[in-house]
């Protein structure tokens, strides 16, 4: 199984691959939703998609319609960065 | 494959067996899903792990899920002030949050495919606004607001989300109702007859097909509104 920092950028890599600009490098602190977002709500869930496939190589589930990811306050998607460790988060957990 | 909720009795199984005999799959879910004679699972509408489960198994399976159609519901005939509020809370929950957790979960099954239809289930007492059905309504006028709404969201996805809201069609969820009743509910419709479950299957079929790609978030009243 890849190290943290691999999956990071594979998430990373996923959001990139969405932006119609994907030059825009993309950090910890890449708001993915709300006003400043770089995604809309379309890619926001085929981003969920992408990711939901990348998991299943990485051989876990990535569950995107958690009470932690729908809750705003706390929600997985604020930044990249969150994301990101939400992932790895949930794939370490599914060691 | 067509997932279908409450698919042991009334609309939700005669839905499912119009949708066999057309050569749909069909997937049921239902509490008491044990001895169906079609897939299912049993799953209780109103627990969001319950959906949770489901959506796993098919997700595991590899079932290309092309409808959904939530039929499952429950109805109680009182008035608003003699209602308890137990009965009030399973109304809501199994009507509403039910219609919301299953679009919830199944839904992303379909967002792959970019194509699909969902079915809600709403009641001609929303538009009719019909005494003694008011907590009832409510929880079918919230079906009917999230349809809209859910509609939108879906569009890009290319998948269309209506509701269906039949007048008293003769199943269960009519038991307790007295004949007077439903004859006073259905003089209130523009076509003042009583439809069967057929009427609401045909319904089903025409959402579901290619034909009616140019419908979504709306509400279909059978009988007429």
């Amino acid at each position: 199984m890849p190290d943290a920092a691999t999956v990071k950028s594979l998430v990373f890599a996923a959001i990139t691959e969405l932006l119609e600009d994907n030059s825009v490098s993309i950090t910890d602190d890449t708001p993915l939703i709300g006003g400043e977002s770089l995604l809309d709500s379309m890619r926001l869930v085929e981003l969920c998609l992408a990711l939901e496939d990348k998991s299943v190589e990485l051989a876990f589930e990535f569950d995107w319609t958690s009470d932690t990811a729908m809750s705003k306050s706390r929600s997985m998607f604020r930044t990249a960065g969150s994301l990101a460790a939400e992932f790895i988060n949930q794939m370490e957990s599914q060691k | 494959m067509i997932v279908v909720t409450g698919a042991s009795k009334g609309l939700g199984r005669g839905i499912c067996d119009r949708l066999i005999s057309k050569g749909f799959a069909v997937f049921g879910l239902a509490r008491n899903a044990g001895e169906l004679p079609f897939p299912s699972m049993r799953c209780d509408v109103s627990s969001y792990d319950d959906l949770k489960a489901v959506a796993q198994r098919l997700k595991k399976d590899g079932v290309r899920v092309d409808g959904l159609v939530n039929a499952a519901g429950i109805a109680s005939m009182n008035l608003a002030v003699t209602t308890p509020p137990t009965v009030s809370q399973n109304i809501v929950h199994t009507n509403l949050l039910g219609t919301i957790y299953c679009c919830q979960q199944i839904a992303p099954l379909m967002l792959r495919n970019k194509a699909g239809s969902i079915i809600n289930f709403s009641t001609i007492a929303v538009a009719l606004g019909l005494k003694g059905e008011s907590i009832y309504a409510a929880s079918k006028a919230g079906v009917e607001g999230f349809t809209r709404a859910f509609a939108r969201e879906m569009a890009d996805f290319n998948i269309n989300v209506n509701c269906i809201a039949p007048g008293p069609i003769d199943t269960d969820l009519l038991s307790g109702i007295t004949s007077a009743q439903i004859e006073h509910i259905i003089s209130q419709q523009i076509i003042p007859k009583q439809f069967t479950p057929d009427a609401v299957s045909d319904l089903v079929e025409i959402l579901l097909d290619e034909r009616s790609r140019s419908l979504s978030g709306q509400v279909l009243h059978v009988g007429g509104a």
